[in-house]
């Protein structure tokens, strides 16, 4: 035991000294534009907050912008611990990471519901929700399943697995019922595998199979009367291909948020005149709907620059991919970015009209802690990659 | 630290070495094909978004700011009524009223249900009456419902600050009328209230929207135009809620009624509608037969130049200010304003001076005389035997003074008022030849009877004035079968009754009025009318400029022979000032000369017994001064007994009023 205390020890200096020595290097081979980028996002977003949540609190015009603050400080802490730690640390854990996600997921199941559904995990201080940093994790512990089998990747044994490890987190999300993280999910486990190298026959297999699922959800089930999702799912699920079935119901949110986007035509209406938001004619307009009120209240240049900003992430996230020093960091690189770029089409699309209602999100931007804090995290991880990728 | 055997290993790793890694074409092609669909998603977003806040922008930002803007009508106080003077006789008190907004009520039923009730116990109207009114404005949500009206600022300002608990229920400001003379010329004023679903069917092109205050009787409603101002248009910025935030902003301005000047007097409609009540009084404790069921009656006054009216009343009557507010049935119940009390009390929403028709009695007496000289089948100054009785073709119809017997010249037989002077008349009149068909009722309908005055007051009764044709056309097989043959024929009597206003004959106590105007004027018909003028209003009491309507008709000439009407004048002077006049006791010591003409016919009436049986309707028509006449006025008491019982005195009550003299002593009535 002594011994081997001993030469832990002696290895900790040894690295120790070299992390010493490395720190100006390390620092210097960062991706500086990733991290503008994000930095860009973070603090955009809390600019649009601030005008946003400016009327929504009478008397406290900054409490939620000085909550988001905090989680930003938060992420800010956990992006530089998952910078400085090893890609490796994860790969060879990933079991761990994957019984430890899928234990506090289901966990949540056990809690009393908040606003009828079962997502958080009330800690007193603060109300986590698991599902959100389960995006990353779940992409770490699929990512270290599929970098281990990298050899038998043709095996239609080893998609098999893969979907089905994936299967058990997507669903003790959709059973919260969170139906927009398990969809996050589904195009993190089809990102993983895509880069990993999945052959084409499994990821058209797969494809198929989702369609068929979402045709048998969406149409076949509900028409023998035997429907898995509920009926308000189903129609947030659809009714944004038919707009104007039901503008006091299921599509008033949909319409008051294209009313809010249009309505800020190229300048924006500014914070006072923002009517759809102060008013609250648009519900969650600091939460799902945050594109919209900061498409009224910027116009299409504050939008506009928003979305450059994402690209440019995007971008920056899908070079990592190809620089990743293994297999391992390449398809956490890929599933990491691809769920950013999932996650922003679906909250954006949502807002405009041209994709589901599923309670998604906007990364870095949308009011909420957890996902503030795993997106961070997220951007840690790929800075990690980054630093420690094969290209100097 | 021992090594796991690998084949225990949940999902063990690849046992077969790894490469150094490398980026293969796989890869690339593979994140290449990401980068394009990164491309293609932010591409897309980037149209829509283009497609939404540039190409629709204008579009969806006019709906973003409808969206929060709700149109208010603001009522416009209405126009005041005023009389000659100035006057007022209905002004507005402003109040505050509750409005439902049925579009902003709860979605949820037991929500909507739990508000209407709590709504229900704050205003305290029942909850079914409550829910009765929403259901009825169900297919007009888009205006809101007023449930109540005149709540006390109090209740007002629990409403407003508890508007998170009542969504969609708002306070407004409403304006009620207001009658300073109480009951005063209430037939004439006429009330409001909300407007009816026929209503607004008959007049929404008019402009008139549902909510609205409508007149529905006299001169409210037949004014309304001028009254109701036009409403204004407000705009209230509401949140998601339907709540309102910040001012009222004002598009249009509400215009405010404008005011309708009467050609009524105050003090002559006060004296009007004492002495109808002096009238009535008088005749319940004369004594007389059947006089104790007096208990209606109508008092006409007119300008006989251009028919003016200067009063206007009817007995009984009601207070206006019933409709005013929340209309609660069990008052209008207790006032005989439903069906169902009416009767009991009278009829008080019958306005007896125009649609209320009676015998005339001897005041028609006039006509008579009248139409036989310009007929020439009666020469002013020959004498006819006045006798108790006439008898004819075997019948034998009486003189209302048994005890008479002595020749008449016109003059006298009018003072005197002598039935069977007239009969002969009136038998002169059967004689005349058929072809020229009925003259008497020709000259009658000449003068005004049988139809309508034109009053501007809404429905009138045109009175009935019958004819050979008529009576061809009422008795038929079908409604008279037992006696159709016999009662289908003008016979003798019929022409013999119609010359002292008995039998068929029916005329409104306005008619009455328009035709002693005639005689006052000289022969020419006017047309009664209440307007003056309509003013804008002024907000610095002065009165506003006169808004141009449309004239009163001009007085029509009836071409009578003056000779003729000289002689009914004369006749007239003396019932009131020679020593047997029918009415001379009352006016005799009036220092205004007046000429007028008592009337007592006799009307059969159920009295609520069961047994109809004949009752006397006391009438006096009349004007003064006698030889240039400024007013004048005809009384009717239902059930009053002779004219010179209670029409009478009634009627000199109003001259005295007018002329603000006194009458220094009355003598004992000896009249028909």
């Amino acid at each position: 035991m002594v011994d081997h205390y001993v030469s832990n020890a002696r290895a900790a200096a040894r690295a120790r000294r070299r992390e010493a020595g490395d720190v100006a290097s390390f620092v210097r081979r960062l991706d500086w534009l990733l991290i503008g980028a994000v930095g860009g996002v973070v603090g955009y977003g809390l600019w649009a907050i601030e005008g946003i949540t400016r009327h929504d609190i009478a008397g406290d015009q900054s409490y939620y912008l000085t909550r988001q603050i905090v989680f930003v400080l938060v992420g800010s802490v956990g992006l530089l611990a998952a910078m400085l730690v090893d890609p490796e640390f994860y790969r060879t854990r990933w079991r761990l990471i994957f019984g430890g996600t899928a234990s506090v997921i289901a966990l949540v199941l056990l809690t009393g519901p908040i606003r009828g559904s079962k997502r958080w995990l009330d800690l007193g201080f603060f109300r986590f929700q698991p599902s959100e940093f389960g995006k990353v994790l779940f992409v770490l512990a699929l990512a270290g399943f599929l970098a281990e089998r990298s050899r038998r990747l043709s095996e239609v044994r080893t998609t098999l697995t893969a979907v089905g490890l994936a299967s058990i987190p997507i669903f003790l999300v959709f059973l919260q019922p969170d139906f927009g993280s398990a969809l996050v999910y589904c195009a993190a486990i089809a990102a993983v595998l895509f880069v990993a190298g999945t052959p084409w026959s499994h990821i058209g297999a797969l494809t198929a199979g989702a369609l068929g699922i979402a045709v048998l959800v969406l149409g076949v089930l509900p028409g023998i009367g035997m429907p898995l999702l509920k009926k308000y799912q189903e129609d947030r699920l659809t009714g944004f291909l038919h707009p104007d079935s039901d503008p006091g119901g299921t599509t008033y949110n949909i319409t008051q948020s294209k009313n809010a986007i249009g309505s800020g035509q190229f300048h924006g209406r500014g914070v006072d005149n923002a009517t759809q938001t102060t008013l609250n004619f648009l519900p969650e307009h600091h939460t799902d709907f945050v594109f919209a009120s900061l498409a009224e209240e910027r116009g299409f240049v504050g939008t506009a620059f928003l979305l450059m900003l994402y690209l440019l992430v995007v971008w920056r996230g899908l070079r990592i991919v190809a620089l990743a020093r293994d297999s391992f960091s390449a398809i956490v690189a890929g599933g990491l970015v691809f769920a950013l770029l999932f996650q922003v089409f679906v909250n954006v699309g949502m807002t405009m009209g041209i994709a589901p209602i599923t309670g998604i999100p906007l990364p870095f931007v949308s009011v909420g802690g957890s996902s503030m804090i795993a997106n961070l995290f997220a951007v840690g991880l790929l800075l990690s990659i980054q630093v420690r990728s094969r290209r100097r | 630290m021992g090594k796991r055997v690998a084949s225990r290993r949940f999902l063990p790793p690849d046992p077969r070495a790894e490469e150094p890694y490398r980026l293969t074409p796989k890869l690339a092609l593979r994140v290449g094909l990401l980068g394009m669909l990164a491309i293609a998603v932010f591409a897309t977003l980037f149209l829509r978004l283009w497609s939404l806040q540039i190409l629709n922008g204008e579009q969806l930002l006019r709906a973003a700011q409808n969206n929060q803007l709700r149109d208010v009508r603001v009522q416009a106080p209405r126009g005041p009524i005023l009389d000659r003077n100035g006057q007022k006789l209905v002004t507005n008190v402003p109040g505050l009223a509750v409005q439902v907004r049925i579009t902003d009520l709860p979605k949820r039923r037991g929500l909507r249900l739990r508000e209407i009730r709590a709504l229900a116990r704050l205003v305290q109207v029942p909850v079914s009456q409550l829910g009765n009114t929403l259901r009825r404005h169900r297919n007009d949500p888009l205006t809101p419902v007023k449930v109540k009206e005149n709540v006390t600022p109090g209740l007002a300002f629990y409403v407003q600050e508890r508007a998170e608990d009542f969504p969609g229920v708002q306070i407004v400001r409403s304006y009620l009328r207001y009658y300073p003379h109480r009951e005063l010329a209430a037939h004439v004023l006429g009330y409001v209230s909300e407007i009816s679903g026929a209503q607004l069917k008959a007049l929404g092109k008019q402009g008139y929207r549902g909510g609205d205050t409508i007149g529905q009787t006299g001169i409210e409603s037949r004014y309304d135009q001028y009254l109701r101002g036009a409403p204004g248009l407000a705009q209230l910025r509401v949140d998601s809620l339907g709540r309102p935030i910040g001012q009222v902003t004002t598009k249009t301005p509400p215009h405010s009624g404008n005011a309708v000047r009467l050609t009524l007097d105050v003090k002559v409609q006060k004296a009007a509608e004492d002495a109808l009540r002096y009238g009535i009084d008088r005749a319940q404790h004369s004594g007389c037969s059947g006089c104790w069921y007096s208990n209606g009656g109508a008092i006409v006054a007119l300008d006989p130049r251009d028919g003016s009216i200067r009063a206007l009343a009817s007995l009984p009557t009601y207070r206006p200010s019933l409709y005013v507010g929340r209309v609660r049935r069990s008052a209008l119940d207790a006032a005989g304003l439903t069906p169902r009390s009416a009767r009991s009390m009278n009829y008080p929403a019958l306005d007896r001076a125009i649609q209320a028709a009676y015998p005339p009695g001897s005041t028609f007496k006039p006509v008579t005389a009248l139409a036989a000289m310009q007929e020439h089948i009666l020469q002013p100054f020959e004498s006819l035997p006045c006798t108790g009785t006439y008898v004819k073709n075997g019948q034998t119809f009486k003189n209302w003074d048994p005890f008479v017997n002595e020749a008449m010249t016109l003059p006298t037989a009018l003072a005197r008022s002598c039935d069977t002077y007239f009969y002969q008349v009136g038998y002169r009149f059967y004689g005349m030849p058929a072809d020229r068909g009925p003259r008497l009722q020709a000259w009658a309908s000449r003068f005004g009877f049988g139809h309508t005055t034109g009053v501007d007051l809404g429905s009138e009764s045109p009175g009935l004035l019958p004819t050979p044709d008529w009576r061809k056309k009422t008795f038929t097989k079908k409604t008279d079968p037992g006696h159709w043959q016999i009662d289908r024929l003008w016979k003798p009597g019929d022409s013999i009754q119609l010359a002292i206003g008995q039998k068929d004959l029916l005329v409104t106590p306005m008619q009455m009025a328009r035709f002693y105007a005639l005689i006052a004027n000289g022969g020419k018909l006017v047309t009664p009318h209440l307007l003056e003028d309509v003013e804008q209003p002024s907000s610095n009491g002065e009165p506003g400029r006169v808004v141009p309507t449309a004239p009163p008709p001009a007085p029509e000439p009836t071409n009578i022979d003056a000779q003729a009407l000289a002689v009914v004048r004369e006749g007239l002077y003396e019932a009131t000032h020679s020593a047997l006049g029918t009415s001379a006791a009352i006016f005799g010591s009036f220092p205004v000369p007046i000429s007028g003409k008592t009337g007592t016919a006799e009307k059969s009436i159920d009295p609520g017994d069961g047994y109809p049986r004949n009752f006397n309707q006391s009438w006096w028509c009349g004007y003064g001064p006698s030889d240039s006449p400024d007013l004048v006025v005809c009384a009717l008491i239902e059930n009053g007994g002779h004219g010179g019982d209670a029409a009478a005195p009634a009627a000199l009550k109003v001259f005295e009023a007018f002329f603000g003299k006194q009458a220094t002593q009355t003598g004992p009535i000896h009249s028909d």
